[in-house]
């Protein structure tokens, strides 16, 4: 259903443009199907933190029983807007867009001074490529500037070390230079693709995105990679800064040729947040085709002519809450890491739990990213797998994380990357 | 009684700065289970770890002369784990430890809170199951389907809960902690294990659960029976159990269900027929086999549209996830909703079906139907939208005429939901006074002054309460009966 | 007054069904009188009158297990039961039967036998046996691995309570759980919170076919090995009962060390398959298996019934089936005793029959003392279900039970007949 930005309107404690759908918090029987599905039901084993809890909150405010309280925005921070619960949910309750929605209620009420510093921070890097990079290399003189105080005083120094960390794994990544704007197709031609570079993969892992366009290349597509392409906007979408949201994807779908048979997406987060174009945007919108045509980038390989020569090692796959749950893309990595010859892919338990990157939610809630990363790592320990594959930069950078701090040695690859091993240069 | 809140700090003390939830939006989250027309807050929710915990809670809810509610998973459909009267939820779902499995004695400690179907998946690579399967298992606590006595499909072959239940810790409403039955089952002296279990949390509040585990059959045989209509479908499950097959399971769906089913889940259910059967046969393969001939001619003798029979362990899991789902269907079918879970004698299912129909005739309403048609226990599901004027008014006539023709051809009030506040009220069709003056005396044995779960189970309100006037306990200095 | 008394008792019953008690005596207590009543109402006038006079009363089925339970402390009335014998409601289609409680298994198999049904309760010497009696004393037998007990059959019980108040508790439907559990309350209670007068029972097809076999083992080791694997298979049996050498020469089988009967029942072709499926098991376990005749498990349950001997009901864990056998066994030959022992191996639940000369004050020194601490740390329990009356009044016949279980059961007697109407003195801690 389309809800144009600009009807204002009340509900409840809730009003203006973007209200949560009355008709999708009717949609919850709260039959608690979802629960053990939710991250931070498992952690916690409270109701207010599952997903039939926070429905619940939504609604009671919606219904005016409830204003938009410090407790109640907390609870709904501490959703990792993973979108489990929607997979779990036999009611087909929208539930990822109704917490966008919501955190746009939130938004608009204001944040306190605190959070309102960290978002800053956030939302004033992340999504710039051209930020983010020096802003990362700076950190050491940040560190020491007065605003780290400034940070301090607000009892902020917790999601500290997880910049740092960044840090250091940027002055990890070899340097890769910028891609062509098209790299065409190898041998027989299957069409044209665009190609989403993302803002923290093409600086945190610039050699998926080189490897994507290659590996499309050898199987038959023209790879369009506009230099210009800005932020696709999914962390304003599950930030609830759906002005900003909707800015982007107009500028993202302004930025691609109308020609294209498909949009290629190689990180999670990404793909997720486009295929929602059409919802916030109205399905008429230039952003609605685009997000009509987008593919996460193992659709498209999984069936890929490529010749294959064997990997030896055993592989764990781990589904990234954006790509199972956001898109519903399941068997297509496992199938195209499955094809590789000498791989041997060992079940990952509890694969679809969320790691706890879940956007920039490891900066906002570190404690329970810790704790859901924790158990990620013990469930990788437990298969023996060398090698942990995963579509989203954002899990491939936590994960790393977790292994690293637990003195695993696991290489942790993006499909493509694996792909890209067995096709050889 | 009103809490008092120079219990927190004592509480907080008890269950760590996490175990309580104290803000007036997290308790809200608490006053409804999934039944969420009756609603209560509770004045406070625990979340005990420990058997000592809620040991302690119990004792500091009677001296305070608080009730204590239970509360598992919050699935419940009768109004069960809500807190009209206020008082402090005890919430299980952090107690969810296995503590015990021992197969060569075929049985499982686990902790009240454990989820149903948890407990299966940790047997069921060694060839072992937890039988009792209510549709809601992936989220279900045990504890809760113990309180509650859950049934589930699989319940016709091999019993609802309490044929499964060989022991309980439960802290009575006393604060004692009694250790009720366990591995070895048979114990001198009353079967309080069968009085604790199907209480609904008004006796105790079982901490700890010992359950038999079952040995995983050789053989399972899935298959789908189409039907064009309720009555033909019926006909043939009664002529199966007529038949002296005891199938594992034996399901009926109608078409608003097929319907909503293959919309929310896909499942691939015939679509266009009006009664399906899903039919499961378990055991020794060729018993299954002998077994599947006889109920595929059965079936056809009862003018199927479709035999389908599932022939991998994926379409077999489909089948099953579309009825496993179907509850949670309902939120795509309709706005609002009464759910009925009487039973009827199996040979008066034909009749019963005529009988659900004339009724949703009557009162122009639709009635769906998702049931576990072998053991005759109906689910039938009144739609209905509040805010059309007069509908909500003709779903509870059309409910309670359903009740009543039920509890007519000699059936139950409820098969396997259990009481709750839902139901209380519809006791005295089933029961004489004096039958419930019983129960009421029973539950005093357990719980003296009345805190567990008050107003569940029971009929309490004075108009329909006339035989539970309880008297004056009688005091006789023990052993003077001897 | 004891005129008086009769007058008013044979003006509920009648003067032929009112006889003197001097014939009814449980554990040499005489009552004064026996009724036989022919319905409910008349057990609900009999029970009244009892408890405003403040009589004892002990219901009675075909008085087969009056022996279960500590002596009467006092005794004025036997209600015998057995004309309340009919069928009240029997619609096959259901696979459910609501009955008087006084019939037999014997006439109620005949009833159900038409329509190829049964109620698998199979006690020692079941033919003679009421219905309400099973239930009220949770008799069970070798069905009771596949089919569960006198808990799992009872779905829906009409008592008399202490005062005369008939009630009813269950349904009589297969599934219900409206209200608390009452069936289960009187099932095993031994009459003591009320007499049981109709019962509705679940019932089963009967199978097909069902063959049974003797699996004997040179060692009761290799009974384990077999039995473990037996349990930890996908076989189906119906019984898996462990014998004794003792069991074994009173069956007139050849006699091994240990052995297990084990009878599997369901279509031929199953039968056949599972039946060559446990002849494997047997002999991978280092025994072998041997078909038995179809009436050998008549034959089997007489052995555990009648009124001679010391009976014991031993309850343990599966895992502990054959140690306990053996030290029954080892128990019984150190004091010149011959044993029988039988029972459930996959469920612990055990019978042993214990003939010849002990003394009563040895017992529990020699017999009982020592069984009960095997089993105590496993949560077992040991129930002298039938032995001489010298011996039990020198013996706590149920053994300890746990005291806050205790309390719970003391608080409901104490609810329901706080005079002590119904079988005073008989049950657990001298209830
Ligand atoms: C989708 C769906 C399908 C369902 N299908 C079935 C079905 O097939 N068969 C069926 O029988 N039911 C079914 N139900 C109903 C429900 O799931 C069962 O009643 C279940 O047993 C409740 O478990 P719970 O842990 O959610 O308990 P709750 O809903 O939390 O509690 C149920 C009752 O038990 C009490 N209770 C809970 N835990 C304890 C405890 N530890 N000690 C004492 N009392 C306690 C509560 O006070 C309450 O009265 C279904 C429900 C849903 C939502
Ligand atoms: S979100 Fe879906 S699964 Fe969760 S409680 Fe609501 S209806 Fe059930
Ligand atoms: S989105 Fe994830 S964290 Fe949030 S409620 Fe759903 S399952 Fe839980």
């Amino acid at each position: 259903m389309t809800r144009p930005a600009t009807v204002a309107a009340r509900l409840g404690a809730f009003s203006g443009p973007d209200l949560p759908d009355p008709d999708g918090l009717r949609s919850c029987v709260h039959c608690g199907i979802c629960l053990p599905q939710c991250p931070t039901y498992q952690i916690l084993g409270e109701e207010m933190d599952s997903p039939r809890g926070r429905l619940y909150l939504v609604r009671a405010a919606a219904e005016g029983r409830l204003d938009i309280t410090p407790t109640f925005t907390r609870h709904l921070d501490l959703c990792l807007g993973c979108r489990a619960c929607e997979t779990a949910c036999p009611s087909g309750v929208p539930f990822g867009r109704l917490l966008e929605a919501t955190r746009g209620q939130i938004e608009r009420r204001g944040r306190g001074p605190a959070r309102r510093a960290l978002e800053t921070l956030i939302f004033g890097l992340f999504p710039h490529p051209r930020r983010l990079g020096p802003a990362l290399r700076l950190l050491a003189l940040y560190q020491r500037s007065g605003l780290q105080s400034l940070v301090r005083a607000r009892g902020l120094l917790r999601p500290f070390p997880r910049l740092r960390a960044m840090e250091q794994l940027l002055a990890a990544v070899p340097r890769v230079g910028r891609l062509p704007a098209l790299v065409p197709a190898v041998g027989a031609r299957r069409g044209r693709v665009g190609l989403l570079t993302g803002c923290v993969q093409r600086l945190l892992y610039p050699q998926v995105n080189a490897e994507t366009a290659r590996l499309l290349s050898r199987a038959g597509w023209d790879v369009v990679i506009p230099a210009g392409q800005g932020c696709c906007g999914a962390l304003h979408l599950h930030g609830g800064r759906l002005d900003e949201f909707r800015r982007l994807a107009g500028a993202l779908a302004q930025a691609f040729p109308e020609a294209l048979d498909h949009l290629v997406v190689n990180a999670a987060g990404c793909g997720s947040a486009i295929r929602e174009y059409g919802h916030w945007l109205g399905e008429a919108a230039p952003a609605a085709a685009l997000a009509r045509k987008t593919r996460d980038v193992t659709e498209l390989l999984v069936n890929a002519d490529l010749p294959l020569r064997p990997v030896e090692a055993v592989a764990t796959y781990h589904d990234a809450c954006h790509l199972v749950h956001g898109q519903g893309i399941r068997s297509a990595p496992r199938a195209l890491l499955a094809r590789i010859p000498g791989l041997r892919l060992v079940e990952l338990p509890e694969s679809d739990l969320c790691c706890g990157s879940a956007g920039v939610y490891n900066l906002l809630e570190p404690q329970m990213a810790d704790r859901l990363l924790e158990r990620k790592v013990d469930n990788i320990a437990a298969t023996g797998a060398t090698l942990l594959v995963a579509g989203n930069p954002g899990c491939l950078l936590q994960i790393a994380k977790g292994c690293r701090a637990r003195g695993l040695v696991v290489e942790v690859l993006h499909p493509v990357e694996v792909l890209a091993r067995a096709v050889g240069p | 009684m009103p809490l008092s809140p120079a219990v927190i700090p004592e509480l907080r003390r008890l269950l760590g700065p996490d175990g309580l939830v104290v803000t007036p939006e997290g308790r809200m989250t608490y006053e409804c289970d999934m039944h969420t027309f009756y609603k209560g807050t509770p004045e406070l929710v625990a979340l005990p770890r420990t058997t000592a915990q809620v040991m302690e809670l119990v004792r500091l809810c009677r001296r305070e002369r608080v009730a204590v509610i239970p509360r598992g998973s919050g699935t419940g459909l009768i109004g069960g784990a809500t807190a009209p009267q206020g008082g402090i939820m005890i919430s299980t779902t952090r107690m969810n430890e296995i503590l015990e499995i021992d197969l060569a004695n075929r049985s499982a400690t686990v902790q009240a809170g454990l989820i149903n179907v948890w407990l299966s998946n940790a047997v069921r690579d060694r060839g072992y199951f937890f039988a009792p399967d209510p549709s809601s298992q992936m989220v279900s606590s045990i504890g809760g389907n113990a309180s509650t006595n859950a049934g589930g499909p699989h319940c016709l072959k091999y019993g609802v809960t309490v044929n499964h239940v060989l022991g309980l810790e439960v802290v009575t409403g006393a604060g004692e902690l009694a250790r009720l039955g366990g591995k070895v089952a048979d114990r001198a002296g009353y079967d309080l294990t069968g009085v604790t279990v199907g209480s609904e949390g008004t006796l105790g509040i079982v901490t700890a659960v010992t359950v038999r585990l079952l040995h995983t059959p050789e053989g399972v045989r899935t298959a789908l029976a189409a039907f064009a209509s309720i009555e033909d479908a019926s006909e043939a499950v009664s002529a199966i159990i007529a038949a002296g097959i005891v199938p594992a399971a034996l399901e009926m769906l109608d078409a608003a269900i097929i319907r909503a089913i293959n919309e929310g889940i896909h499942a691939g259910y015939p679509t266009g027929a009006a009664a399906v059967l899903l039919i499961e046969l378990d055991g020794p393969q060729a018993e299954v086999a002998a077994q599947a001939e006889r109920v595929a001619a059965i079936c056809r003798d009862h003018r199927p549209l479709a035999i389908r029979v599932a022939t991998t362990e994926a379409e077999r899991t489909l089948l099953w996830k579309g009825r496993k789902e179907a509850a949670g269907v309902l939120g795509r079918m309709t706005a609002n909703w009464l759910l009925q879970d009487a039973v009827v004698p199996r040979s008066k299912l034909p009749a019963i079906m005529r009988e659900v129909a004339a009724i949703a005739a009557r009162h122009q309403l639709l009635i769906a139907n998702v049931f576990h048609a072998g053991d005759g226990n109906l689910h039938p599901l009144i739609c209905y939208d509040e805010r059309r004027p007069g509908e909500r008014e003709r779903a509870i006539q059309a409910n309670e005429e359903l009740l009543a023709a039920c509890i007519a051809l000699g059936g139950s009030v409820t098969g396997e939901h259990g009481v709750g506040v839902d139901k209380a009220k519809n006791l005295p069709k089933q029961y004489a006074p004096a039958d419930l003056n019983f129960m009421a005396r029973l539950r005093r044995a357990w719980d003296p002054d009345n805190i567990m779960n008050p107003g569940k189970l029971l009929p309490s309100h004075p108009a329909c309460g006339e035989g539970l006037r309880v008297g004056a306990p009688v005091r006789i200095p023990s052993g003077a009966w001897v | 007054m004891t005129s008086a008394l009769g007058e008013r008792l044979r003006a509920v019953v009648g003067a032929e069904h009112l006889a003197d008690g001097a014939s009814a005596a449980v554990d040499g207590v005489a009552p004064r009188f026996v009724a036989r009543p022919a319905n409910v109402a008349e057990v609900s006038r009999l029970l009244g009158l009892a408890h405003a006079e403040g009589l004892a009363v002990a219901p009675r089925g075909a008085g087969t297990a009056q022996g279960l339970g500590n002596p009467p402390t006092r005794l004025d009335l036997v209600i015998e039961l057995g004309r309340l014998n009919r069928v009240v409601e029997y619609e096959p289609a259901d696979v459910t039967v609501s009955v008087e409680a006084g019939m037999t298994l014997d006439d109620l198999e005949r009833v159900l036998g038409k329509h190829r049904q049964v109620l698998p309760l199979d006690p020692p010497g079941w033919r003679a046996r009421t219905v309400g009696g099973v239930l009220a004393t949770n008799a069970s037998g070798p069905w009771r691995f596949r089919y569960g007990t006198g808990r799992d059959a009872l779905l829906g019980v009409r008592f008399v309570q202490a005062d005369g108040t008939v009630t009813w508790g269950g349904s009589r439907v297969v599934k219900s759980v409206t209200g608390y559990d009452i069936p289960k309350l009187l099932t095993g209670a031994l009459g003591t919170l009320g007499v049981i007068v109709e019962t509705t029972l679940r019932l089963h097809p009967s199978p097909e076919c069902e063959r049974s076999w003797l699996l004997g083992f040179a060692s009761l080791d290799l009974a384990r090995g077999c039995l473990a694997a037996l349990l930890d298979s996908a076989l189906q049996p119906s019984r898996v009962e462990i014998v004794n050498a003792g069991t074994l020469a009173a069956l007139g089988e050849p006699v091994t060390a240990a052995a297990l009967a084990v009878s599997i029942a369901s279509v031929d072709a199953a039968v056949a398959a599972e039946g060559a499926e446990l002849d494997r098991l047997a002999r991978a376990a280092g025994g072998g298996a041997r078909q038995l005749a179809d009436d050998v498990w008549e034959r089997y349950g007489s052995l555990f019934a009648g009124a001679r001997g010391v009976r014991l009901r031993l309850a343990c864990l599966a895992t502990s089936v054959t140690e306990l056998v053996a030290l029954v066994d080892a128990l019984a030959h150190r004091h010149g005793l011959g044993a029988r022992v039988g029972g459930c191996a996959g469920l612990g639940a055990l019978t042993a029959v214990l003939e010849g000369e002990c003394a009563p004050d040895a017992w529990e020194p020699a017999i009982l003392g020592p069984l009960r601490d095997r089993l105590e740390g496993e949560g077992g329990s040991v129930i002298v279900e039938q032995c001489p009356l010298a011996l039990k009044e020198r013996i706590d016949v149920w053994g300890p039970v746990d005291p806050q279980a205790l309390a719970l059961i003391r608080r409901i007697k104490t609810e329901f007949d706080p005079t002590g109407v119904l079988n005073p003195g008989r049950f657990v801690s001298r209830l």
